[in-house]
């Protein structure tokens, strides 16, 4: 819960985070390795000085050092949690639904679990899909285009296989599709960054939501395009976020951007934890101000109450939370008592 | 002429910095494709070993994921370049710390294409791939001066009158004479420039400008810089925290302070 000066509550919803374990002792390989590096940059990059960790505790750390960051410390009231399987990374994976749900069970008025499908599993993988509405109740899946298998090294959208899966999760109510973009894809002269595919398919499948990660970054201005065209095409502030640390100019024209072109109800916070720390994501965010000229030149605003929204309300209304509900239900459990 | 590498080295103890000064003006026009500035300029290019006329050239990228296909096309320009230098028979290119790096390493220094590096993985070349962030870079560099334009005051019609003789000479300041520069340069690239009298602001097919669709086009523009800018400045960022801020061709690596190459390819910019 963060309170405002003027003592006004709000609810958060991490739209993005992670436990995963990175270690040495679980990396496949040198992709592994590299993997976690990459996001240690990141972490590094972004981070004020005074959060950013030690490589040996970014590469694993404790589900009590997540619940403390995220939800003692960091404001958050809930969180989605995002599996990314990496199971050509990492021997027991980077971090799987199964893992997540060991966490979810201690809190479950906490977490959201999303699962996750790869459409190169084929019927295999309909079928895990399935256990995974039916054992965990997931509203939302988290896909990874450019996850290596053997020796394919990414899929796309529109894949055959992947429309499939895309009329099973509307078959199963897992209506929530959160889509994150990597460095590769098939085929690999293609732009692996592209979001044209996520317009083909939101449009095939009104019933479900596109969570874009990112909000497409780097390929903001054909993502803006395609949230404008579709009423299910959301943003996820990921990545853009850090920014209000380190670039408050840069991140103004991409709120700017995002609040005329995708919308104020359509945009969600995430810290990708444990990249980054959602407390000085959410104290930067909340103490920001949109420049007047770049208010003046969009029309746009980015009041309290559209902090709000992109805070929590917005993903309250996806993954159909009674904001005051929860409320009640978190009141006296064992996070509670920790605040 | 071109002399025996060999004879020219003892002859002349200068001539290796000079070769070295000749290799980074060449690396200089090696832009990275998604970010369209020079790889020297965003601290890329990781050392340039000379041995006679065969030339190494290390280079390393923000991070490990980079795209594979950017950096591919990076690896052989870079080879084409440093290729069109008059005693230069041999180019090895090092891509360092990236996850294809022993594919495109030895793909590129053997001249392959793309396809032919990774038959498995790609069903065409990066033509498509490099005209479609050709087109962008265009917009970015467009925006740029427009921008510039429209705050001192311009009007639109003032703006869409302007002729492609009319653009050396078009901004006071320094800045607008830069953003004027870049933007000739990338019009002259996609064969705009022939006629002076023909209208400066074009689309990125030389098709004209509508006046009525000018804002519009304008805002799509803006879009692309901003994504171009935003990529720009995290990669930058990224690139130092992985590795520091030393700058691998200053004095560690050999050369001279006064003679150091990329001061010297500036001063030439300059």
């Amino acid at each position: 819960m963060f309170k405002t000066d003027g003592g006004e509550e709000l609810f958060i919803i991490d739209g993005h985070m992670h436990l995963w374990d990175a270690s040495p002792e679980n990396q496949l390989n040198k992709y592994g390795a590299g993997f976690i590096g990459c996001f240690y940059d990141y972490h590094r990059n972004l981070s004020p000085a005074e959060y950013v960790w030690d490589t040996a505790l970014f590469q694993k750390y404790s589900p009590e050092r997540m619940v403390k960051d995220v939800f003692v410390e960091g404001y958050v009231d809930m969180g989605i949690f995002q599996p990314t399987y990496l199971k050509d990374f990492y021997k027991n994976g980077f971090n799987t639904t199964e893992q997540n749900s060991l966490l979810r069970q201690r809190h479950p008025e906490r977490f959201i679990l999303n699962g996750s499908w790869d459409p190169r599993d084929g019927e295999a993988g309909l079928d895990y899909l399935q256990s995974l509405a039916e054992n965990y109740g997931i509203q939302g899946v988290k896909l990874y285009t450019a996850e290596w298998k053997g020796n394919s090294k990414g899929w796309k959208l529109t894949d055959p296989w992947a429309l499939r899966y895309l009329e099973k999760c509307e078959e199963l109510g897992v209506k929530n599709i959160h889509v994150h973009k990597g460095p590769t894809i098939w085929p690999l002269n293609k732009d692996a960054f592209e979001v044209h595919d996520i317009d083909e398919i939101a449009t095939s499948f009104l019933g479900l939501n596109f969570i874009v990660e990112h909000c497409g970054l780097p390929r903001l201005e054909d993502f803006c395009w395609i949230a404008t065209q579709e009423r299910n095409v959301y943003g996820g502030l990921a990545v853009v976020m850090p920014f209000v640390h380190s670039r408050p100019r840069y991140f103004g024209e991409v709120m700017a951007n995002l609040l005329w072109w995708v919308g104020a109800d359509k945009l969600l916070f995430a810290s990708d934890y444990a990249i980054w720390h959602p407390r000085w994501i959410v104290d930067k965010f909340m103490a920001f101000e949109l420049p007047e000229d770049l208010q003046k030149e969009f029309g746009v605003s980015l009041t309290l109450d559209v902090k709000k929204k992109i805070l929590g309300e917005n993903a309250a209304r996806l993954y159909g939370i009674d904001i005051d509900v929860q409320k009640k239900e978190q009141a006296h459990d064992a996070i509670a008592r920790m605040l | 002429m071109r002399l025996p590498a060999c004879c020219e080295a003892e002859a002349n103890p200068g001539g290796r910095d000079m070769r070295r000064e000749e290799v980074y003006a060449q690396l200089a026009k090696v832009s990275d494709p998604e970010l369209d500035e020079p790889l020297t300029e965003l601290g890329f290019i990781a050392g340039v070993e000379l041995d006679g006329s065969a030339v190494t050239v290390r280079f390393r990228l923000p991070t490990f994921w980079c795209a594979a296909n950017f950096a591919f096309m990076m690896a052989a320009d870079i080879r084409e370049r440093v290729s069109e230098l008059p005693w230069v028979e041999r180019v090895d290119v090092r891509l360092q710390d990236h996850f294809f790096e022993e594919e495109i390493n030895s793909g590129v220094s053997c001249g392959k294409t793309f396809v032919e590096t990774f038959p498995q993985l790609a069903t065409e070349n990066l033509g498509e791939l490099r005209e479609t962030f050709r087109v962008k870079a265009f917009l970015a560099r467009q925006e740029r001066l427009l921008r510039c334009l429209l705050a001192l005051g311009w009007s639109e019609d003032a703006i869409l009158a302007v002729r492609i003789g009319d653009l050396p000479g078009l901004a006071p300041s320094r800045e607008g004479t830069e953003l004027a520069e870049r933007y000739l340069a990338i019009l002259r690239e996609r064969g705009l420039v022939g006629d002076a009298d023909a209208p400066a602001f074009v689309r990125p097919d030389g098709r004209p400008m509508e006046p009525a669709a000018f804002r519009t086009e304008l805002a799509h523009a803006q879009r692309t810089r901003l994504s171009v800018e935003f990529n720009a400045a995290f990669c930058r960022g990224l690139l130092k925290t992985r590795y520091g801020e030393t700058d691998p061709n200053l004095p560690e690596s050999g050369v001279p302070d006064e003679a150091h190459p990329r001061r010297a390819v500036r001063r030439g910019v300059e």
